[in-house]
């Protein structure tokens, strides 16, 4: 009896989800996340589900580790070693001020500080040619000082390498000879596309996290041999694949949103398999709403990231999945300003001290006090009944702020819960919003897919606020995240630069390139899954001639010139609302993503064992105009599939609570889904 | 419920509708600036973002612009425009479907690249709610109208009465409307009438129809017909999604309310904002500076700002500004005089509001006739913005006394533009335009920062030095942070950068540095920066230095050394902590000799040096 498992170490708890192979049964568990050594949290857990690591072949893991390492600068001594002339670039950065009138500004500190930044002689043309060839005796006096110096990890960057990788090949070779036992990384390795500055940062950011995730890794396999563990450990990659551990300890940069992204793929799947070829997953935890795109089962995957966000922090050429973020969640405070103008977040309670109604000693409102008030939440069943809720608290709380907006008495508290609520449901709609928008799509062709603590209980206000007829509720939703990654495939990308008008005469050369990459891709999985490659997506990054911003295009092996520029003309259409027949067109980038099948577990069996619980009543607030309403409250694990009510409806299970509203009907559907067909016809306000 | 003495729509209005509405305008204006920034086909718009994207009232008014854009233009890119409109047609002759185009230098003051595009938003009149008394305000049929939807552009559907709430209005950087020099920019012009077509207030689109011949008459006036059209094409999109996302959110609250939401957004705007001068202690405040000339001449072109706090508000005085030029770096009345105004304002004072009409409402400018900030309609504009980094620097200069926790040192404060003009050695042109990013004056609680572009700039980027090796014949031999740039201080001035080149094919070289004569200066005691230069090393070794350029000729193994301007020093060098200094030294962004000459102090013989 064999288990396939998912670990997704968050903030504050780790998550496990353990899939019976046998499929009698699907395991979760949570422990707290323990900072001194990730592995005894891992380990906690598989104590609680009590699963022996000797039954289990497959683990599949995400961890915040890498994200944590460069926003908290906790890493150790990284060089970076450029081109002469141009150590400068990583502090230089762009030079853009993203928040134009602000007189302060400024970006956060390179991670390698000038005096940790050196330069040897030799320089590629931009046409490929050695200009001037690697100094040799230069990068070895070099590696000497940096031996001297204790450096842990060494970035490389050399210009224009995006064409001729050659010299940073052999500075790499050259420097791991002479400095044992020192991570070294060179840019190409992670990128081939041409731009110094974010190669550069993408380098820096690779090797400053590098020996400490080389260290996990190892540090985590010991501890799961040690206790039995035969199976294959893979890695939660940025992009929705997995990684081997292999090459996670070469490009532990591809880790980057090694969480969010598992309940992305969760929902993807979940579309895929409920036969909705466009979804939008929506993902409220404590102090974020993360929302994703998939349209026909896949995913739209940025090429650049931002660490810190685009405003202050720095870019990560490495595809990461498309996640629009606000911040906006459960913890997110409710506040005045001089003016007495109302906001709720982007400030958060946390898990510490959390809303007031947690009873740790908050004392600002937020919007979980909020649902607490408005009878939403219940306050003896939060978190399966481990926390219990302190109505009295949020209502405090939520008082301060009523006063001074006017809102006396119940009738004002109740409609200042409801503001509190309606604010954040804007401000989260309009994330979901711009990431449609964005793409050019409406959102009420969308299913919703709804998770995190927050998602479910939100879920049918941002309908209504949307438009969206459809709520989906899946599985698990406070541990989605860690159901989505036991479903992940293996993925490998691939990108290089490639400028050339479209035309036949580009169509030879650009195949050329793409059937060079599928080789090196198939030969990647091979290498780290010993798994025959699945599929091929190419995508083919364009633009018309004269533009500065280029469209992704998913572009059929094979295709002729005329046949590439038809799928351009359609997407940048759809996307933009025109499209340019006479103009010329023009490619950027190839794009090549290599999937590997990996036996995951049958998502028709991931919910919890049936169990029989009455069905209870309580009055709950949806419109203030109508007052609290009778309320059936229902416990999700004693709902069949085929069960059907009409709402309103509040549906509790541990880590969440879903919201019907009245006019909506929910239905069990066939893998366990919450469906709730939202009444949107009749328009709603959503400030309810 | 909130009190304020302005008016009754802020003490009728639900806070939570106020907040609704409000987010709701900002987040439509940034989700058209995104869609602009994505369609566009020229650079100016994408990579400078050389265009905003505002929602004004139906008079014209500022209600909410776009974050993250160009900030000459978060001062109000598009009330004049709109105003004209209104003047021009009346009411009655602003129809549903009608899109106006306006780049007057008359009306807007600026080059005649900026051309504001605007739509007039049409409501269901007495739609909705009325006053919008409760949380659960607002319902109407708004969120399941398919005319939020992105597919659909006409505007004039509308059978029931419908009532004129607003405009929806794009400025956008033309990249070409003909004139004397390619993109409409050079210093030798002399009149308007070199640098381009004046579209007066004229209507592209006439109730949802296009007005071809308006088509026709821009498509044969610039040089870029296929980019201006397409650019043109974003913008008119954009135009039309905001105001159908305008209309279905005031359709869905009811107009009554969109309007009393809007005054109180007003109203608690200025009502934040004359708080905060409020506590600005009263009186003159003085400053000047001035550029090195106007490119053309070799007259000092000085920038005089006079600065009068009363109670809680404030005047910028112009009186002894510098009169117009003959060359082109004058704007108008209130592309210029009012646009810088309204900027230093913001940067200095009212940073944290976002702007509309309510947070200036307080800010009083005194500007005669015929000054360089309100030149006459016919003179020459092409480089309008080029004194204000000059002004605004000198604004906050004024105020040191006054909010000496505040100011900043100078920064750099130039455009320091650079451009090489050739042919490749396949006989085509090649432009390539590089952007002056210098150091940024320090401030109470940091070094300068940077290095950026101007304070007239916003997010624009460097253009990479891969992508100009790719496309231009010459290399780029370094690109670094320069040494000793920033002035020193308790807190030191940013640091400008050193861009080296070496040419490969013959071309022509312009180049615009200033403040040279008048270096970016120190504040509270701290020390001026460094300003910029250009020296071109010959092939043979001859040495040449110089600030600006009109078409200097280069050839293929000639080197060029672009440095530019670091910020000024905030308070005296001898407050400047130890350590700091140290580490520039370690990190070699201050040599040892201006350590010593500045702090007085010498390096550790231990210290790592960079190598």
């Amino acid at each position: 009896m064999s288990h396939a498992v998912a670990i997704d170490i968050g903030g504050t708890f780790t998550d496990l989800v353990a899939f019976n192979r046998a499929g009698e049964r699907v395991v979760y568990t949570k422990s707290p996340t323990t900072y001194g050594d990730f592995a005894e949290g891992i380990l906690d857990c598989f104590r609680k589900a009590g699963i022996a690591l000797s039954d289990v072949d497959l683990i599949h893991h995400g961890t915040t580790l890498v994200i944590n390492t460069l926003i908290q600068r906790s890493a150790g001594r990284t060089a970076l070693v450029t081109t002469r002339g141009f150590r400068d670039v990583l502090e230089i950065a762009r030079g853009n001020r993203p928040a134009p009138l602000d007189l302060y500004y400024q970006r956060d500190e390179p991670l390698i500080a000038r005096d940790f930044r050196f330069e040897v002689s030799e320089r590629i043309g931009s046409d490929g040619t050695v200009i001037e060839p690697l100094d040799l005796s230069e990068l070895s006096a070099l590696a000497e000082h940096l031996r001297e110096t204790s450096i842990e990890s060494v970035a490389l960057f050399f210009l224009n390498s995006y064409v001729n990788p050659t010299h940073e090949e052999l500075a790499v070779q050259h420097l791991r000879q002479g400095l044992p036992g020192v991570f070294i990384t060179a840019s190409t390795e992670l990128s081939r596309e041409w731009y110094e500055y974010e190669r550069t940062s993408t380098v820096c950011a690779n090797a400053y996290v590098g020996p400490q995730v080389i260290a996990y890794m190892h540090h985590l396999e010991e501890r799961l041999k040690a206790e039995g563990f035969q199976g294959t450990l893979h890695m939660m990659g940025s992009n929705g694949g997995v990684l081997s551990v292999e090459r996670t300890c070469r490009q532990p940069i591809a880790l980057v949103e090694s969480g969010p992204v598992g309940g992305a793929i969760g929902a993807g799947i979940y579309a895929s398999a409920l036969g909705f070829s466009n979804a939008i997953s929506f993902d409220m935890g404590g102090t974020t709403a993360k929302c994703t795109l998939v349209e026909d089962g896949r995913f739209s995957v940025d090429s650049v990231y931002y660490v810190d966000d685009y405003v202050k922090g720095f870019p990560i050429k490495s595809p990461v999945i498309e996640i629009q973020e606000v911040g906006s969640g459960g913890g997110s405070i409710a506040w005045l300003d001089a003016q007495n103008r109302l906001h709720v977040g982007p400030q958060s309670a946390g898990s510490s001290p959390g809303p007031a109604c947690y009873g740790r000693g908050g004392e600002q409102p937020t919007v979980t006090d909020a649902n607490l008030v408005l009878g939403r939440l219940n306050a003896d069943n939060f978190l399966g009944g481990e926390l219990h809720l302190e109505v009295d608290a949020a209502r405090a709380a939520l008082a301060r702020i009523a006063q001074p907006l006017g809102y006396v008495g119940e009738e004002g508290l109740i409609r200042m819960a409801a503001g509190v609520v309606a604010i954040a449901t804007v401000i989260m709609a309009g994330v979901i919003r711009r990431i449609s928008i964005d793409h050019g799509r409406d959102p009420r062709d969308f299913a919703l897919i709804a998770y995190g603590g927050g998602g479910p209980l939100h879920a049918c206000s941002l309908a209504r606020e949307l438009a969206i007829p459809m709520v989906i509720i899946p599985v698990e939703p406070g541990n989605f995240s860690a159901v989505g990654m036991t479903l992940a495939e293996a993925r490998v990308d691939d990108v290089r630069t490639f400028s050339s008008r479209l035309g036949e005469a580009a169509i030879s050369a650009m195949d050329a390139i793409y059937n060079k990459m599928e080789t090196d891709g198939a030969a990647a999985l091979e290498r780290d899954f010993q798994s025959p490659v699945a599929r091929f997506e190419r995508h083919v990054e364009m633009r018309y001639v004269g533009q500065r911003h280029n469209i992704k295009v998913l572009v059929a092996s094979g295709a002729d010139a005329a046949q590439i520029r038809h799928a351009f003309e359609r997407q940048y259409k759809s996307r933009y609302g025109h499209a340019d027949a006479k103009a010329a067109v023009e490619i950027q980038a190839l794009h090549l993503s290599a999937f590997a099948r990996i036996d995951h577990p049958d998502i028709g069996r991931l919910a919890r064992p049936h169990s029989d619980t009455a069905i209870a009543a309580r009055k709950v607030h949806f419109d203030t105009a109508s007052g609290a309403i009778e309320t059936r409250v229902y416990q999700r694990s004693a709902l069949p599939v085929g069960f059907s009510a009409e709402g309103p409806a509040v549906i509790e299970e541990y880590g969440s609570t879903t919201l019907v509203w009245p006019g909506d009907r929910f239905e069990i559907g066939p893998l366990f889904e919450i469906r709730v067909h939202c009444n949107v016809t009749k328009g709603q306000s959503h400030a309810a | 419920m909130p009190h304020d003495r302005h008016s009754s729509a802020a003490r009728t209005i639900d806070p939570i509708t106020l907040e609704v509405i409000g987010h709701g305008l900002t987040s439509i204006t940034d989700q058209i600036d995104a869609n602009i920034s994505r369609t566009a086909f020229s650079p100016y718009i994408y990579e400078y973002k050389d265009y905003a994207v505002a929602i004004t009232t139906a008079t014209g008014e500022l209600i909410t612009t776009s974050t993250g854009g160009m900030p000459v233009f978060v001062a109000d890119a598009v009330g004049m425009a709109v105003k004209d409109g209104l003047a021009t047609y009346g009411r009655a002759r602003l129809h549903p479907g009608d899109v106006i185009v306006c780049n007057h230098a008359g009306v807007q003051g600026q080059h005649l690249n900026n051309t504001v595009m605007y739509t007039p938003i049409f409501a269901r009149a007495g739609a909705g709610a009325g006053a919008g008394a409760g949380a659960g305000a607002g319902a109407g049929a708004g969120a399941g109208d398919r005319d939020v939807g992105v597919d659909k552009d006409d505007g004039d559907d509308e059978t029931a009465a419908v009532e004129l709430i607003g405009f929806f209005a794009i400025n956008v950087h033309w990249i070409d409307i003909g004139g004397t020099a390619v993109g409409a920019i050079s210093f030798r012009t002399e009149d308007i009438f070199m640098e381009g077509l004046q579209l007066r207030t004229v209507k592209l689109w006439s109730k949802g129809e296009p007005v071809e011949d308006m088509y026709r008459v821009i498509e044969n006036n610039t040089r870029f017909p296929q980019e201006l059209m397409g650019d043109i094409a974003a913008q008119l999109g954009g135009c039309l999604l905001g105001r159908d996302l305008v209309a279905a959110l005031a359709n869905k609250y009811g107009v009554q309310s969109f309007f009393d939401v809007i005054e109180a957004i007003f109203d608690k705007s200025e009502a934040a904002v004359r708080k905060t001068i409020r506590a600005i202690p009263d009186g003159v405040y003085e400053a000047e500076a001035f550029l090195d000339n106007d490119g053309v001449t070799e007259m000092r072109i000085p920038i005089k700002v006079r600065v009068v706090i009363e109670d809680d508000e404030i005047t910028v005085d112009y009186s002894d500004m510098a009169p117009q030029v003959g060359s082109c770096i004058n704007s108008g009345r209130y592309g210029g005089g009012r646009t810088t105004a309204r900027l230093a304002f913001k940067y200095l004072i009212a940073g944290d509001e976002n702007a509309n009409e309510g947070t200036y409402r307080p800010l009083k400018l005194i500007l005669p006739d015929g000054t360089i900030l309100s030149a006459s309609d016919d003179a020459a504009m092409a480089l309008y913005p080029i004194p204000f980094p000059t002004v605004i620097d000198t604004f906050i200069r004024a105020l040191e006394g006054a909010l000496p926790e505040r100011v900043t040192a100078a920064h750099f404060g130039t455009y320091s533009s650079f451009r090489l003009l050739g042919k490749r050695p396949d006989g085509s042109t090649f432009s390539c335009t590089d952007s002056g990013h210098g150091g940024w004056g320090a401030c109470a609680t940091h070094d300068g920062a940077g290095p950026f572009r101007t304070m007239a700039h916003g997010d624009s980027h460097i253009i990479p030095a891969e992508l100009q090796e790719a496309l231009y014949p010459i290399r780029i031999e370094s690109f670094a942070l320069r040494p000793d740039s920033g002035g020193a201080g308790q807190y030191r001035g940013g640091l400008g950068i050193v861009k080296q080149y070496r040419i490969l094919a013959p071309c022509k070289l312009f180049a615009n540095f200033d403040r040279v004569d008048c270096p970016p200066w120190g504040i509270r005691g701290g020390l001026g920066g460094r300003p910029g230069q250009v020296t071109v090393v010959r092939s043979d070794g001859a040495t040449e230095v110089f600030y600006k350029s009109e078409g200097l000729a280069l050839e293929p193994g000639d080197r060029i050394c672009v440095e530019t301007g670091g910020g000024g020093g905030y308070g005296e060098p001898a407050l400047r902590e130890a350590s700091l200094i140290e580490r520039d030294l370690i990190r070699g962004y201050i040599s040892q000799e201006n350590a010593q000459r500045d702090y007085g102090v010498r390096a550790h013989s231990g210290a790592r040096v960079a190598m």
